[in-house]
C-alpha cells in the first residue's frame, strides 16, 4: 500500500486521507451549477467517514489504491488526475475492491440527500419533519361520485 | 418472590391488552398489566432528527426484532419462513410501529366456509363486533368518511386523511377504470381528539408518531386506563403461566427490569401477547396437568398461524405527487378484489392499500439498488426523474389457514432472560401464489391508468409479517380451537386470549382494529358475568 506524500493529503478523516477521500465523493456526486454541490465539497467526508464502521479498512485501501495508481500514472494522487481519468481510475478500483463503491455511495447518498442545502435545492426545508410537520391538502372528495353511485360490494350473510 | 394477589393480570400492553385494561377499569376490580417493553419517548422518534428515514431499516426503530438489539424484545427463529416477523415490544406494543390503517373485518369474513367452502366460520359475526367496532373508533381516535359502499354502513369520528396530490392521482386511475377506492379508515388523529395533538403529515409513521397524532395505545387506552386505577408494570417479561391443584391459571411467574424472578397470583389471567407472543407463552407453560403447554388439549396452540402474504407494485410518474408528505400507509384503499370470484382462479380476495411517495434519501438509495441512478455525471439528472414521481400500493391477501403453518418453541434459542423463543415453520399456499399473482397485474393496470411510466413489484414482500393470527383459534368445539366465542380457553375456565391469536381466518384488511373489538367484546362479557364466570 502506497502512502501520499501530498502535504493536503496527510490529513485524515476518520482515518482516511482527506484530498483523496473528497475528490472521491465529488467524482460520485458531482456539483451542478451553485445550487447543488459536489458531495466533496459539501464537507460530507466526516459523517461518511463515521458511518462506515467496520467497511472503514475497506475504504481506506482502496482509497490508498486510487492514489497509489495515480502516482503510477505520474500524477501526485487520486485528486490531481484529468475528470475523465479519475472516474475511470475509480471505476476500476471499484472492481479491486468488492463492496467499496457500494458501501460508500449508500451512506454517501444518507448524507447528502439530508444536508439543508441539498434538501433546499430540492424544493424542501432543509429539516427533519418534525415538529414543524408539513401542510397537506384534503383533495377533491367529488372524485368518489362514481364510487359513491355503486351498489354495496359486500356480500350479505 | 410472590406479589399481592389480583383480580386480574393481564399479559401484554399492546393493541389488545391496552383495551382490555380501559374496559374492566370500571369495574374497579383490582387490575394489574405486565408488560416486557417500557414506555416510548416520542421526542426519541427519528423524525426529530436528520437521517430519519433510514432508521427504519436498522437499528432501534427497525421493523424485525431480531435486528433491533434491544433488551426489551425477544429473538424469534423465522429463518423457515419467506416471511418474516415484524413486532415490538413497549407500552402500546406493535401499534408503536404500525401504519394505522384501520379497516374492518366484512361480514364476509366471518363465513368462509358458508360461504366459500374453505377454513372455518367464526363463532360470532360482524353484528357481534360492530358496537365494539364503534367503540374502538372512538378510544383510537379513527379518521374517515362514510358512504363507502365495501362496507355496511359506519359512522367514523373523524375527518378523512388527506389524499393530496398523490392520493387524488392514484384515485383518478381507479376511476377510469371504474374500480372501488376510499379514504382509509385510519387511527389517526386528524383534527384534536381526546388530547392528543393533530396529524402534521410527518410522513414516516412507521418509525413512531412524534406528535402523538396517530392512535398507538400508549397514547390512546392507556393513559386512561392508568387514571382509572390499572397497574401498568413495565420491563417485566413473564416466563410462565401458573395453575393450581384444580387446573385453574393461578397467575404468572415473571422477570423484572432487574433480573428478580417473581410471581403475581391472579382470579383471571389475560394473555394478548400477539400471534406469535400468546403461543410461545403457552407453549412454555407446561406442567404435568398441561404436559403440551397451557390450554393445548386440542394440540392446536401455535398451529394455523397466518399472516398476510403482502406484495408491493409501485410505479414511477412524470410529475411531482408531493409524495413524501402525510401518513406513509393512509391515503386511499381499493377493495375492489376483496369478495371471493372463482373465475380469478383463487378464493377470498385482497385490499389494496396506497402507499405514500419516498423522501430524499430513500429515493436515492431505491435509485442506486434498482440500477436507475448513476453515480458521476448523469447523477443529478436521473435523480431529477426519480424524486418525488414514485406512488405505489401493497396487496394485503387474505391467508387461509392450514395446520402445517405454526409456531412453536426453538430447541436453542433464548431470549435475554433466558426464555425459550418461537421458531416459525410457514409455507406460502398455492392460493396465496395465485392471489398475490393477480393481485399484481391488477395494480399494475391502476398505477398505468393514474400515469404510471413504469411499474415494478415485489412478491411475497419479506419484511410484511407484522399480522399475526390463527395460533389460538376461536371455536365451539374443544377439540378444534383453543378459546370459545368469548375469548376464554376451552381448557382453563379463568383464562382468556385476547389477540390475533384467536382469529378463525385473516380477512384481506390489517387486522389490529378487529383484535382490539374483538378484546372490548371479550371485556364486555366478563363484565356482563362477573358473578357467574367460573360456574
Amino acid at each position: 500500500m502506497s502512502e501520499s506524500t501530498s502535504p493536503e493529503n496527510t490529513s485524515s478523516e476518520g482515518g482516511l486521507p482527506v484530498k483523496t477521500f473528497s475528490a472521491v465523493l465529488d467524482e460520485l456526486i458531482p456539483a451542478r451549477g451553485s445550487a447543488l454541490p459536489g458531495a466533496g465539497g459539501l464537507g460530507l467526508g466526516v459523517f461518511v467517514a463515521d458511518q462506515l464502521g467496520e467497511a472503514a479498512p475497506l475504504v481506506a485501501a482502496a482509497l490508498a489504491d486510487l492514489d497509489a495508481r495515480a502516482e503510477a500514472a505520474g500524477a501526485p494522487d487520486f485528486a490531481s488526475l484529468d475528470a475523465g481519468d479519475r472516474g475511470e481510475l475509480l471505476r476500476a478500483v471499484a472492481g479491486a475492491h468488492p463492496g467499496f463503491l457500494e458501501t460508500l455511495i449508500f451512506h454517501l447518498y444518507a448524507g447528502y440527500y439530508h444536508h439543508p442545502q441539498v434538501m433546499e435545492a430540492l424544493g424542501l426545508e432543509g429539516r427533519p419533519p418534525f415538529p414543524k410537520g408539513y401542510p397537506l391538502e384534503l383533495g377533491d372528495l367529488d372524485l368518489l361520485d362514481p364510487v359513491r353511485q355503486r351498489p354495496p360490494l359486500y356480500r350479505e350473510v | 418472590m410472590s406479589n399481592e394477589p389480583v383480580d386480574v393480570l393481564i399479559i401484554g400492553a399492546g393493541a389488545a391488552g391496552a383495551a382490555m385494561a380501559w374496559s374492566l377499569a370500571e369495574t374497579r376490580m383490582r387490575i394489574v398489566c405486565l408488560e416486557q417493553g417500557g414506555w416510548m419517548n416520542p421526542a426519541e422518534y427519528p423524525t426529530n432528527r436528520s437521517g430519519w428515514e433510514l432508521e427504519r431499516f436498522a437499528g432501534p426503530y427497525s421493523l424485525s426484532p431480531n435486528g433491533r438489539g434491544r433488551r426489551e424484545d425477544y429473538p424469534v427463529n423465522d429463518d423457515d419462513s419467506p416471511i418474516k416477523i415484524s413486532n415490538y415490544n413497549a407500552v402500546g406494543g406493535s401499534t408503536i410501529l404500525y401504519a394505522a390503517h384501520f379497516p374492518r373485518l366484512h361480514p364476509s369474513d366471518f363465513r368462509v366456509k358458508t360461504l366459500d367452502g374453505v377454513a372455518d366460520d367464526w363463532p360470532i359475526d360482524y353484528a357481534t363486533l360492530e358496537p365494539f367496532y364503534d367503540l374502538n373508533a372512538q378510544m383510537m381516535g379513527v379518521a374517515g368518511l362514510a358512504g363507502d359502499p365495501a362496507y355496511p354502513p359506519k359512522e367514523l369520528p373523524l375527518p378523512p386523511v388527506p389524499l393530496g396530490k398523490l392520493g387524488e392521482t392514484l384515485a383518478r386511475g381507479f376511476n377510469r377504470l371504474g374500480w372501488h377506492w376510499w379514504p382509509s379508515d385510519s387511527a389517526i388523529a386528524t383534527v384534536e381528539h381526546a388530547g392528543r395533538a393533530p396529524c402534521i403529515n410527518l410522513g414516516p409513521c412507521i418509525t413512531g408518531c412524534a406528535q402523538g397524532a396517530k392512535g398507538s395505545t400508549d397514547v390512546t387506552y392507556w393513559p386512561v386506563a392508568i387514571r382509572e386505577g390499572v397497574e401498568l408494570r413495565t420491563h417485566c417479561r413473564v416466563r410462565e403461566i401458573s395453575v393450581d391443584e384444580q387446573g385453574l391459571a393461578s397467575g404468572a411467574h415473571y422477570i423484572d427490569a432487574e433480573g428478580q424472578e417473581h410471581h403475581q397470583p391472579a382470579e383471571i389471567v389475560i394473555v394478548a401477547c400477539n400471534g406469535v407472543g400468546t403461543p410461545r407463552l403457552l407453549l412454555n407453560s407446561r406442567s404435568d396437568r398441561f404436559p403440551d403447554g397451557l390450554a393445548n388439549s386440542s394440540g392446536l396452540v401455535g398451529r394455523n398461524l397466518m399472516f398476510h402474504p403482502y406484495a408491493m407494485v409501485q410505479g414511477l410518474f412524470e410529475e411531482p405527487l408531493e409524495g413524501y408528505k402525510g401518513p406513509t400507509g393512509c391515503s386511499i384503499i381499493s377493495q375492489e378484489f376483496y369478495e371471493t370470484d372463482r373465475s380469478r382462479g383463487y378464493v377470498r380476495g385482497y385490499s389494496a392499500e396506497m402507499l405514500r411517495g419516498m423522501g430524499p434519501v430513500s429515493t436515492a438509495v431505491w435509485g442506486m439498488s434498482s440500477d436507475r441512478l448513476p453515480w458521476g455525471s448523469g447523477h443529478h439528472d436521473a435523480f431529477e426523474k426519480l424524486w418525488d414521481r414514485t406512488a405505489g400500493m401493497v396487496l394485503i391477501c387474505e391467508d387461509l389457514p392450514e395446520a402445517h403453518n405454526r409456531v412453536t418453541l426453538d430447541p436453542d434459542l433464548v431470549d435475554a432472560d433466558g426464555i425459550p423463543a418461537p421458531k416459525i415453520h410457514y409455507e406460502l399456499s398455492e392460493n396465496s401464489r395465485k392471489m398475490l399473482d393477480y393481485a399484481v397485474a391488477r395494480s399494475a393496470e391502476a398505477l398505468k391508468a393514474a400515469g404510471a411510466v413504469e411499474t415494478w413489484s415485489e412478491a411475497p414482500l419479506p419484511p410484511a409479517g407484522w399480522h399475526l393470527m390463527g395460533t389460538a383459534r376461536m371455536g365451539l368445539d374443544p377439540a378444534s380451537s383453543v378459546v370459545d366465542a368469548v375469548g376464554r380457553a376451552h381448557d382453563v375456565k379463568n383464562l382468556f386470549i385476547v389477540d390475533g391469536s384467536v382469529f378463525v381466518t385473516s380477512g384481506g384488511v390489517n387486522p389490529t382494529n378487529t383484535l382490539q373489538a374483538i378484546s372490548l367484546y371479550v371485556a364486555d362479557y366478563i363484565k356482563q358475568n362477573l358473578e357467574t364466570l367460573f360456574d
